[in-house]
């Protein structure tokens, strides 16, 4: 009898094991996932995000989907709290028709949740997380269209130094993965430039309050203070309460800050003359992007930094899986082979895509903006030199 | 030298300003611990439902972020909504969560509170959305009395207003407390319930009034700390209803002076800490103080000794 059990037992067991492993049926169907943010702070970026990757996949239905098979796009809110991402990875995993992911674009809520979807073979395509550890943990399944933290810290640094000439630097950085590294990074680099003479603190998300630490950097009189927070309206009171204690030093502010209404607008005036970065070039100088941002634009409205890479990584992961369901058999594993085969995808980005062995953008490059009246004006490209 | 004392004075400004509201928010916790001895952790969203009172308002009475009647008027209706609102709720909660388990174990009030909390933050997330709300104050303060340069130190105009009416608002609480005959009651009721009962006091319409008074300083404390950093969202009422009950013990629960005091010593120590400790240390700094005080004067810097009820 008891043996009976074990056999029976085992013979589920091996069901399962065998069901996991061997390809789908493409006509049973296929769903792609959208890991992010899409509740809370980071909500304005993260719809960004949403809509352009929703934008690739409605294009990709209208001209008959893969393989005949229309695809379905799922959202999974994380509301910025990474226990939460954990759980949109168990949900998206365990959804046998899910063949790839973009997201999660937040790099501690991606470090939270990114070994459940490996350890599911599910591809993970993110747009925005940049925390360089990410793609240093062997995971075969992650890829990035952003360039990391060490790239953007270096570049940083070079534009702080030739660009705003600066000799004295305030970094103030919000205690989680993304800010504490990158405030690493653009150290490391100011340091190899030269440049010593630096003030390094910290800051509280959501505190709304800033202006002890930001008197304590009017002390210390920088010619550039780099306010490394994840969102814009974070920076928005900074640069507002920078300007109200008379600090005169440059306002630098992060990818986040590349918003115009909870950034620019936010800060009543504040904000002008600040510079930010971003891991995307201004999308309306691009050829390639014109008709992606004037569908967008008569969709969803205005269009900031965060859409365009998501329409990319989108259509990335979805000729991956197009390529992996040619023979009408589809695995997850078989999608992470071919989106690593990937050499020099075209988009609209104006540059062109192929990753390398760790799943990481090849010559990744960070941009300079300045704020310019409502809008951010493009001023530079730095590509590490 | 001459540099860090600037700073220091600076700080004291900031101090002073985030130390006011916490006196504030200390009170309503203070007050409704004299008479119930429970703590109100749903103080902590009054607070928050000021702010979103006062943004609800300015949005109201302006068109393109410009206000169309005079600033100094639509900063006193925002005010005066706010602290209304917040009443309010204050009674509805007292009604609905609070009166019912009166003569309950004060663990039951505690978790009652906990849940109204819980509830209301909610409640404010689904109908409100998670974005922060931003102030569009620019234009209710012109150019040119917006910031102050005092020697070294810089003073906004905002910072003036909130010191101020803090202020005002203590002291007004303190006269009444101190000469009117609802204050008396007030007093006596927080002595020992009981026994005011028993000289002729409607110990249920003083603890209404208490609640009133509290809440509407808390909603007070919101929509000035809203106006100052001119942002607010659902959650602001948690981090701020922390500090003010560590005020309050600070001070000496159940003692107002306490309240008040409590609420400006944690401000400023909390400012002057970043002045020599990374910033993200500031709370360490404010708790240690806390320890120590109770370590050391355990009924808190104004409190009464508390003998135990045999």
């Amino acid at each position: 009898m008891m043996k009976k059990i074990i056999i029976l037992l085992f013979a589920v067991f091996f069901l399962f094991i065998g069901q996991t492993v061997s390809a789908n049926d493409v006509a049973k169907g296929i769903s792609v996932g959208n890991a992010g943010s899409f509740t809370g702070d980071a909500a304005a970026p993260c719809m960004e995000i949403f809509n352009s990757s929703q934008m690739a996949v409605d294009e990709w239905n209208a001209k008959g989907g893969i393989q005949g098979v229309k695809i379905k796009h799922v959202m999974g809110d994380d509301a910025l709290d990474p226990a939460q991402g954990i759980k949109v990875a168990r949900k998206f995993t365990s959804d046998n028709k899910m063949y790839g992911v973009v997201g999660p674009p937040v790099s501690h809520i991606a470090q939270a949740s990114l070994k459940i979807y490996g350890q599911n073979d599910l591809a993970c395509i993110t747009t925005a997380a940049s925390k360089p550890e990410l793609t240093e943990s062997g995971y075969k399944h992650f890829f990035r269209v952003n360039a990391r933290n060490d790239a953007h810290g270096w570049n940083t640094a070079l534009f702080i130094k030739n660009t705003l000439k600066a000799k004295k630097v305030a970094v103030l950085n919000e205690k989680v993965a993304y800010c504490q590294n990158m405030a690493q990074e653009t150290i490391k680099g100011l340091k190899q430039l030269g440049i010593t003479d630096i003030m390094n603190d910290t800051i509280v998300a959501g505190a709304k309050d800033y202006s002890a630490v930001l008197t304590k950097v009017k002390a210390f009189n920088p010619d550039v203070l780099f306010f490394i927070a994840t969102t814009a309206p974070d920076q928005a009171i900074g640069v507002r309460q920078a300007k109200e204690l008379g600090i005169d030093a440059i306002f630098f502010g992060t990818e986040g800050a590349r918003d115009k209404k909870d950034f620019i607008e936010a800060s009543e005036g504040a904000a002008q003359g600040a510079y930010v970065y971003h891991f995307s070039p201004d999308i309306y100088s691009i050829k390639e992007a014109e008709a992606y941002v004037k569908n967008y634009e008569k969709k969803y409205g205005t269009l900031s930094g965060f859409g365009p890479p998501a329409y990319e990584a989108m259509n990335i992961l979805l000729s991956a899986i197009d390529m992996a369901a040619k023979d009408g058999k589809i695995s997850r594993s078989e999608v992470i082979s071919k989106l690593s085969a990937i050499k020099n995808y075209k988009g609209i980005l104006g540059f062109p895509i192929s990753f390398d062995e760790k799943g990481d953008l090849l010559g990744g490059a960070t941009y300079f903006f300045k704020v310019n009246g409502n809008d951010f004006e493009q001023v530079a490209v730095l590509t590490g030199k | 030298m001459e540099d860090i004392f600037g700073q220091l004075s600076q700080q004291a400004i900031n101090g002073i300003t985030i130390g006011g509201v916490y006196a504030l928010i200390a009170i309503g916790y203070t007050m409704v611990y004299g008479v119930l001895s429970m703590l109100n952790f749903a103080h902590g969203e009054l607070y928050m439902i000021g702010g979103f009172t006062g943004w609800w308002v300015l949005q109201i009475f302006s068109i393109n972020h410009v206000p169309v009647m005079n600033a100094a008027l639509l900063i006193s209706l925002m005010i005066i909504l706010s602290m209304g609102m917040s009443a309010l709720l204050g009674l509805v909660i007292e009604r609905i969560a609070y009166r019912p388990l009166r003569n309950a174990p004060r663990m039951n009030l505690l978790l009652s509170s906990l849940g109204v909390s819980i509830f209301i933050q909610n409640f404010i997330l689904y109908f409100q959305g998670a974005k922060v709300k931003v102030f569009h104050v620019s234009q209710l303060i012109p150019e040119s009395i917006r910031v102050f340069h005092v020697g070294g130190v810089v003073i906004s105009f905002m910072r003036i207003m909130v010191i101020m009416t803090c202020f005002v608002l203590m002291i007004l609480l303190t006269l009444v407390i101190k000469k009117t005959n609802i204050g008396k009651s007030i007093r006596a009721t927080a002595q020992d319930i009981e026994a005011a009962a028993f000289m002729g006091i409607d110990t249920d319409k003083i603890i209404v009034i208490v609640f009133l008074i509290g809440s509407a300083l808390g909603g007070a404390a919101g929509i000035l700390v809203s106006l100052l950093f001119t942002q607010v969202d659902y959650y602001v009422g948690f981090q701020a209803g922390l500090k003010g009950f560590t005020a309050a013990v600070l001070g000496g629960i159940g003692s107002i002076p306490g309240a008040m005091a409590g609420g400006l010593l944690l401000g400023i120590c909390e400012a002057m800490a970043v002045t020599f400790f990374p910033s993200a240390y500031k709370d360490v700094v404010a708790f240690t103080i806390l320890i120590l005080v109770l370590i050391f004067r355990p009924q808190g810097l104004m409190g009464e000794k508390i003998r135990e009820k045999v």
